[in-house]
């Protein structure tokens, strides 16, 4: 390679760097193994570095990914291995603005008259504060839709994902009388959403091309989660109400702030939602405390949306 | 007269309903959208150079990312000899082009540049154009321990046309990169800013904090949008994690969530001790029935 | 007993032999079929533009057709109830009653399992409940139980019939051509000899001890798959009884129905009698005890506590949206039985058949009320969906289409009816020559 002459210190290689090493730099001197990297494709790119000199670079190198393929439903009854994925909901900075609904609606071509992540207006008693609260499906650690599914079409993944595949479904809709927190939607008729562009396959993970007689609910993004995204209501969030990450890395992120998942729950006194019944949501909340807007700014939003669904 | 009066009304309501769709068809193919595009420069663990182009468009007042665009990409000016890459805009609005060797000669010649984009007009869209300009820069990561606690210490220099100096009062993230793109900052704070030398040191306070199965994570410095110097990124494996190992004893047990091929053993036993013994006997009568007419024909024969 | 003056075999034979359709079974056939098409109409509409021809959404995901299907399962019971648990426990006056009894279980349970396809969103993927079936699903233990009970049924028929078989291929200027082969296929082996006699004694034993425990499962597995999901109104451990006591009502109700019919339309005045309406008339008075008691448990005790998720549901039941069809079930359908029944007079027949079929109705609308009103009472607030979610009434299609299954089951009795006997004829001349020898 042309970069032997450059002097290491100035080089310094890195965990991902490590697999184009140069002859200096043995392996087997590195503890830093090259398994936590991405895998080669095989395919060297040439490109210019910032010193103005031409290296080769494997394909893979070059983020970000070039889009997947759907992956196969045997695929996606496996789950991302290693993985264990969970989700903090902020409530004091939800001002019921929706974004995550309808970018959720969006990319996932929910039926208009439908949503997969609502945003509930509560109020637990006549004398406590009202909050807004997103709800979309709580990925149970014991989830009751999953034991009710007669024919393995709805399914629990080994990184905590409830999906369903909607090719095995035969919507008798049990799932959707077990489950406590009314997260499941049932395709009555064909979705009305106009796709645009090439119609993907089918795919358990990203839950379009959706089909009518069968059910539907969040999916957790676990297509974006591959291609190292966030779900798309954490990301259309603009108040970071939605925190997602892996419990095994004990982080959580909402793309701009990242916390410490078992710091953060402990900090700010999560919990999760009907706990009595023994569900073990993957969703947490944080409960409405200091809040970042008071629960009236939501009020407003809630008009406006329903100016916008009643003028449709 | 008064029929007349009603013809009149009725042409005039049947030419307005059989125009007004083609004028509104006009006026949509006539009024495009504009794009809104941004260009950033990304260059991670000094080695890979790119550059990344967003496009936009207001839709209903919301801007929503705008897909196939075609877009041109120079160094320096739109001279073909300057071409980067020919891109287009994926369903997120992004395009992406890492810049060629055959670049080489021009990227040496200065130690600042700028880039531009060139959008292409289509059916929907107007043109547009985007740039970014940037000073040479590398970012460097390291770690320091005195034996009881560890530090990252980042480091950025810039390029001055003859030697690297440090780069002063640069704000960037040190943290530890976690799934989805979150960095979890090693320290207290949230971001970092290089003192005069160039460097920053973060002492890393996440004690207990899992790593993969080695006990490895990933530290990094980040400078995102830096009016001089782009997007830096540079990362580097620790071994400072806890060791954890893939635990999947709680997805393997055999419960009721379970998939079928997974079922709870007292259930097998019992569906099929249930099932067995009512099908059995049914079996048993069934044969019954075949015994009886047996019997009959018997008595035919006598 | 009025009839203790003899009657031949002959005559019995012949007064019991199936008759073909008069003026009137033509005209309620053809109303019968007409319905069931109007119900086709419906499903073929359903499975042209998709579930969403009923009025269901995604909050009451389950309706009519669910509580009809329950109403079947329910009162597919009563042939367990009739044929064997009165024949094991040696009652005897209720032989003339046992074919009306097994014939309606079994077309009620061939129509719970047709209105659950028609209920799925997907009834060509039905398949795959085999294909891809879990047990831990309670309506995977549906599908085995109800398949199960099915065959138990048709045995239970089939067995009895045996002998009336051979008097009817006896008497074969009774019937036409087609039908005298069907029953030569089916019977003509069976001479009446000793041997056969005693297998078919000992397989009809073994039926009866059989059915009881599948008939039993049925109706509490139908009930799990309530009592299984944390819904307020379902998630009950009575459930199972509840719903078992709450089947043989309706199911000894139904058979009172189709007993009354029958006499009067066959002219069957000797061989079932007043007093088989009075004694069934007993066993209706403390089944609807039975389940009065076990509908005092389900609402009292909750209602006791008021916990706040069973609150709204309870509350929409006694004096809300649902309360009229709640009391008329629990009035109609309950107490006023009991009140009638407790006398004497009310034990008559017209007034039976009159209680049989508020029984009956009034157990239609009680499964409905355990289905619908839960499903609209979630635990989260019911927010952010169109209006229509908010509420249900059952579309014209789903009326169609139950009323249509209901109609097709007895469409499926009153051709059994013409083809087999509906009373036993070979057990009745049996018993006849017994009491004679007495």
């Amino acid at each position: 390679m042309e970069n032997q002459d450059t002097s290491r210190r100035e080089f310094l290689l890195t965990g991902l760097m490590t697999t184009m090493a140069t002859v200096g730099c043995s392996e087997k001197k590195n503890p830093f193994l090259p398994e936590k990297a991405v895998v080669l494709s095989g395919e060297k790119v040439k490109l210019l570095s910032v010193d103005g000199e031409i290296i080769e670079v494997d394909k893979a190198f070059l983020k970000p990914v070039p889009e997947l393929p759907p992956v196969s439903i045997d695929e996606s009854r496996k789950g991302i291995a290693g993985k264990k994925f969970v989700m903090v909901i902020d409530l004091a900075r939800c001002k019921n603005l929706k974004y995550c609904q309808s970018s959720c609606n969006h990319m996932h071509q929910v039926h208009s008259s439908q949503n997969w992540m609502k945003i509930y207006e509560m109020q637990d008693s006549d004398n406590t504060a009202p909050y807004w609260q997103p709800t979309n499906c709580m990925h149970c650690d014991e989830p009751p839709c999953v034991k009710v599914c007669p024919v393995d079409a709805t399914f629990k993944r080994e990184d905590g994902i409830v999906l369903i595949d909607n090719v095995r479904c035969v919507g008798c809709r049990f799932c959707m009388a077990a489950c406590p927190y009314s997260s499941r939607v049932f395709n009555w008729e064909p979705s009305d959403f106009k796709v645009e562009g090439e119609i993907k396959p089918y795919s358990p993970e990203t839950s379009v091309p959706q089909k009518v007689g069968t059910v539907g609910k969040c999916d957790f993004c676990p297509d974006r989660h591959r291609e190292g995204k966030l779900p798309y209501c954490v990301e259309a969030c603009p108040n970071g109400v939605f925190f997602f990450g892996d419990m095994n890395e004990d982080v959580v992120t909402n793309g701009a702030e990242t916390f410490r998942f078992s710091e953060l729950i402990k900090d700010k006194a999560g919990y999760r939602l009907m706990e009595d019944l023994g569900t073990k949501p993957r969703v947490y909340y944080l409960p409405p405390v200091n809040r970042n807007f008071p629960f009236e700014n939501g009020l407003e939003n809630e008009n406006v949306a329903d100016k916008k669904k009643t003028s449709k | 007269m008064n029929r007349m009066k009603n013809n009149i009304h009725l042409t005039a309501l049947l030419f307005i309903l059989f125009t007004v769709p083609f004028i509104a068809l006009a006026q949509k193919e006539s009024v495009k959208n504009n794009v809104v595009l941004n260009l950033g420069y990304y260059m991670s663990n000094n080695r890979v150079m790119y550059l990344m182009a967003n496009a936009k468009t207001k839709v209903e007042g919301k801007f929503k990312p705008a897909n196939g665009i075609t877009m041109r990409l120079f160094l320096g000016n739109d001279s073909s000899q300057n071409l980067i890459g020919k891109v287009i805009t994926d369903q997120h609005g992004l395009a992406k082009a890492i810049i060629p060797p055959a670049l080489k000669n021009k990227w040496n010649g200065s130690f600042k540049h700028s880039f531009l984009a060139i959008s292409e007009a289509n059916k929907q869209y107007e043109s547009a154009t985007a740039e970014a300009s940037i000073t040479k820069s590398k970012i460097y990561i390291d770690t320091v321990s005195d034996g009881v606690t560890r530090s990252v210490m980042a480091k950025v220099s810039s390029f001055d046309g003859i030697k690297w100096m440090p780069a002063a009062g640069v704000e960037m993230k040190i943290g530890i990169s976690r799934a989805g793109g979150g960095i979890l900052s090693v320290g207290e704070k949230e971001t970092y800013t290089t003192d005069s030398t160039g460097t920053v040191t973060a002492e890393f306070n996440k004690k207990g904090l899992p790593g993969d199965e080695h006990g490895l994570f990933m530290i990094v410095a980040k400078v995102d949008e830096n009016e001089f110097y782009g997007n830096l990124l540079v990362e580097k494996l620790v071994p400072w994690g806890v060791v954890v190992k893939p635990d999947n004893s709680f997805f393997d047990q055999r419960t009721l969530w379970s998939t079928r091929f997974k079922t709870p053993f007292w259930l097998l036993f019992m569906a099929y001790s249930i099932v067995i013994g009512v099908w059995g006997t049914i079996v048993y009568l069934i044969m019954q029935i075949i015994k009886i007419k047996k019997l009959g024909m018997e008595n035919n024969v006598v | 007993m009025e009839n203790s003056t003899s009657i031949t075999s002959e005559q019995i034979s012949l007064d019991l032999l199936p008759k073909k359709f008069g003026k009137r079974g033509m005209i309620w056939t053809g109303i019968l079929v007409l319905i069931c098409l109007v119900g086709m109409v419906g499903y073929y509409r359903q499975l042209r533009y998709g579930m969403v021809v009923t009025s269901m959404r995604d909050y009451v995901s389950w309706g009519i057709y669910i509580s009809n299907f329950v109403f079947f399962v329910a009162i597919s019971l009563v042939g367990s109830l009739i044929t064997a648990i009165f024949r094991l426990a040696n009652v005897k006056w209720a032989t003339p009653l046992t074919r009306i009894a097994e014939i309606i279980a079994v077309s009620a349970i061939v129509f719970a399992s047709l209105i659950i396809i028609v209920d799925m969103g997907r009834p060509e993927r039905f398949l795959n409940l085999f294909l891809h079936g879990r047990i831990q699903s309670p309506i995977m233990w549906d599908v085995i139980v109800i398949t199960t009970y099915f065959c138990i049924s048709l045995l239970l028929l089939y067995f009895p019939l045996l002998p009336d078989l051979k008097i009817l291929i006896k008497f074969k200027e009774k019937s036409s051509n087609a039908l005298q082969k069907l029953y030569c296929f089916q019977g003509s082996f069976w001479k009446g000899t000793k041997a056969q006699y005693k297998i078919s004694e000992k397989a009809i034993n073994i039926l009866c001890i059989t059915i009881i425990p599948v008939a039993f499962s049925i109706h509490t597995v139908t009930s799990w798959l309530f009592a299984t999901t944390y819904r307020p109104g379902w998630d009950s451990t009575n459930f199972g009884a509840y719903f078992i006591s709450g089947a043989f009502l309706v199911g000894a109700g139904g058979v009172v129905v189709a007993m009354y019919i029958f006499r009067k339309y066959y002219n069957l005045e000797k061989y079932i009698l007043e007093d088989h309406f009075e004694k069934m008339g007993k066993v209706v008075v403390l089944l609807a005890l039975l389940y009065l008691y076990f509908n005092i448990n389900e609402y009292m005790v909750p209602a006791f506590k008021m916990k706040k998720s069973e609150e709204a549901h309870l509350l929409e039941l006694f004096t809300g949206d649902f309360a009229i069809m709640f009391w008329f079930a629990q009035i109609v359908g309950l107490i006023i039985p009991i009140f009638v029944l407790l006398f004497k007079k009310g034990r008559k027949p017209l007034p039976m058949f009159i209680i049989g079929i508020m029984v009956v109705v009034g157990a239609w609308f009680k499964r409905y009320l355990i289905v619908t009103p839960t499903l609209l009472n979630p635990f989260l607030p019911m927010q952010e969906v169109p209006a229509s979610y908010h509420y249900y009434f059952p579309s014209w299609e789903e009326w169609a289409i139950a009323m249509g299954s209901l109609a097709g089951a007895l469409l499926v009795i009153t051709f059994f009816v013409r083809i087999y006997p509906i009373i036993p004829i070979q057990e009745t001349i049996t018993e006849q020559h017994e009491q004679d020898e007495k």
